[in-house]
């Protein structure tokens, strides 16, 4: 737990402080526009990341609830039915 | 913890009892009462967008003061009391104490709500559930909109005590032998849902004074008139609104996480990354708040800081919907009707988030303001997330409570139709939007798009009441007389299940 949360507060940093050197607006006009695009290029690629895994995981959940449903036929017992958990 | 349904006490015992799974009782009557209540304004709403025009409802005065009503009713007086019914049931037993750290208090928090609930409903205003200014300082008619602050301000208190009792309950009540690490994640989503209340709830209660008194005449703070900022009000409301999302969603995962894998008949993927994801999104439910004032003149620096912070919830939600697809992979699953709302519940949290990255792009913003995008959105998540999840888990608290199964039948074709419906109401909506239809308009222009959108919309919501009204017959018939529950594997999942409610604290 401990790990998982050490690993990733590093990993949101090194995402995150990148992404904010970026924000500051500049106080130059010309640098200022330029940031802009890059702001909106950085955007549009986690928009395509973001639909790409939502089509994936969306997918994945139809086919799990057509998989594991318990009246298919290779459904088997799972290794915790019968213990206690 | 069968409540007394099978050996019938006094009415009253329940309503002046203490214990916590009374008080718990007491707010599921209430919140679902309220939830039809609410319900049934939205009906109004849709029949009178069915066509262009006035069809079924006489003036547009009256159509804001329905929609506002729907607004709080649903959000104030169903989403957050249903959310603590669960709490007040299953918190105690998670935790192993004898009933909640104040039990007098959370007996006060839960009777806040009917008087506030009245002072709602009676003063009908029509501010919308935002009470924007400078409206609602200036012009709302009262003692409705009066009426409607002193409501608002009754529930706040409400929240926030039942807050302090969830997170004294389970920081000092737990049982010496159950670390935190191990406390079950519906546990675990009260209490970062309480802290979010204890931080949120103060901005809105501050606004809402500060609203009287202009109301009253002695203060402008909100007025421009008098040197006042209405801008300031929505930044003081979405403070509290913004992370409140979280409040009413949160908790709403948390029973997902209980039901998916009970059904999964296997342990949860990973409780610590449920955790994890449950801290993060109430410490970034407080950097997105502005995102819904993008149009008012903000400048691009701060505009793309509330756009970053709003995007940085989309991890940790993502991290619930792996740990739920994970749990369900490999798994023997039993679509039973808690199991089936849960599910449709992921699919529509994702459909809501999809939207709600979307949306926080500035441009996209501009052109979506205000229109009715933001509408198919909000109510994605409040139906489509906060409603099932909450369905759901009365379904699977029904044999607990009244020792009886509903009709199981019933329950799936109740699932399929409000499922149905909530996609052509909701989905279509986002499209209106794109096509430019304003939100909160009693009217609107006769484009053919218009037309047809508003009646999918109408049709789906007309399914929505439809399933709700089986539901109840369900309900009421099934506590009466349904079936006697196998109460020790009501689902005929097999197997010894942990099962926390077959521990049962006594009455005091």
């Amino acid at each position: 737990m401990d790990k998982t949360i050490a690993l990733m507060s590093i990993l949101t940093i090194l995402i995150v402080l990148p992404t904010i050197q970026l924000v500051f607006a500049a106080t130059d006009a010309h640098e200022y526009i330029n940031r802009k695009v890059e702001i909106w290029n950085l955007f549009f690629k986690m928009m395509t990341i973001a639909f790409t895994v939502g089509a994936v995981v969306s997918g994945t959940l139809i086919w799990l609830v057509w998989r594991f449903r318990e009246s298919h036929p290779n459904a088997k017992p799972t290794k915790y039915e019968g213990t206690e958990w | 913890m069968v409540l007394e349904l099978q050996k019938p006490r006094p009415i009253w015992q329940i309503m002046f009892s203490t214990h916590h799974t009374d008080v718990g009782l007491l707010y599921v009557i209430t919140s679902i009462a309220f939830f039809f209540m609410g319900g049934a304004l939205a009906l109004g709403i849709r029949a009178e967008l069915f066509l262009p025009g006035a069809q079924i409802i006489t003036d547009s005065m009256t159509f804001n003061r329905m929609f506002t009503v729907h607004g709080t009713t649903l959000i104030f007086l169903f989403l957050l009391p249903f959310a603590s019914a669960v709490g007040n049931y299953f918190v105690p037993i998670m935790i192993r104490y004898k009933d909640m750290a104040y039990p007098k208090l959370n007996a006060i928090a839960f009777w806040m709500i009917p008087p506030g609930g009245a002072l709602i409903w009676l003063g009908f205003a029509d501010f919308s559930w935002y009470a924007t200014p400078p409206y609602s300082a200036i012009r709302a008619p009262g003692p409705a909109a009066d009426m409607w602050i002193f409501g608002l301000k009754i529930l706040g208190v409400s929240s926030v005590l039942g807050a302090i009792n969830f997170i004294v309950t389970i920081l000092k009540c737990k049982h010496p032998d159950l670390p935190l690490s191990k406390v079950p994640l519906l546990a675990w989503s009260f209490l970062t849902s309480s802290m979010i209340v204890l931080v949120a709830i103060p901005s809105f209660a501050a606004a809402l004074v500060m609203l009287l008194t202009d109301r009253l005449g002695v203060t402008g703070f909100f007025d421009p008139a008098k040197g006042g900022d209405p801008i300031a009000y929505q930044h003081l409301f979405w403070f509290t609104f913004h992370p409140e999302v979280y409040v009413l969603v949160i908790p709403a995962i948390g029973m997902m996480y209980e039901i998916i894998p009970r059904f999964s008949r296997k342990p949860i993927f990973s409780h610590s990354s449920g955790v994890f994801a449950f801290v993060v999104l109430s410490i970034v439910s407080f950097s997105s708040w502005a995102h819904h004032m993008y149009a008012t003149g903000m400048s691009f620096t701060e505009k793309t800081v509330f756009m970053i912070g709003t995007l940085a919830a989309v991890p940790a939600s993502g991290m619930h919907v792996f740990n739920f697809v994970a749990t369900m992979w490999g798994a023997r699953i039993k679509f039973a009707t808690p199991m089936m709302w849960s599910v449709g519940g992921i699919a529509l949290f994702f459909s809501a988030g999809a939207g709600g990255v979307a949306n926080a792009a500035m441009p996209f913003d501009f052109i979506t303001h205000d229109s009715y995008w933001v509408v198919g959105h909000f109510h994605l998540f409040v139906m489509g997330t906060i409603a099932f999840g909450s369905i759901g888990f009365l379904y699977y608290m029904f044999p607990y409570i009244t020792g009886r199964m509903y009709n199981e039948t019933a329950g799936k074709i109740h699932f399929i139709m409000s499922f149905v419906g909530t996609v052509m109401v909701f989905f279509t909506q986002h499209v209106l939007g794109l096509y430019g239809m304003p939100r909160r308009v009693f009217d609107y222009q006769p484009y053919p798009e218009y037309i047809i959108m508003n009646q999918i919309a109408s049709v789906g919501a007309m399914i929505i009441g439809a399933s709700m009204l089986l539901w109840l017959i369900n309900m009421i018939y099934s506590a009466g007389k349904g079936k006697e529950a196998n109460m020790d594997d009501p689902w005929g999942l097999g197997g010894k299940y942990y099962f926390p409610y077959q521990a049962k604290n006594p009455h005091h």
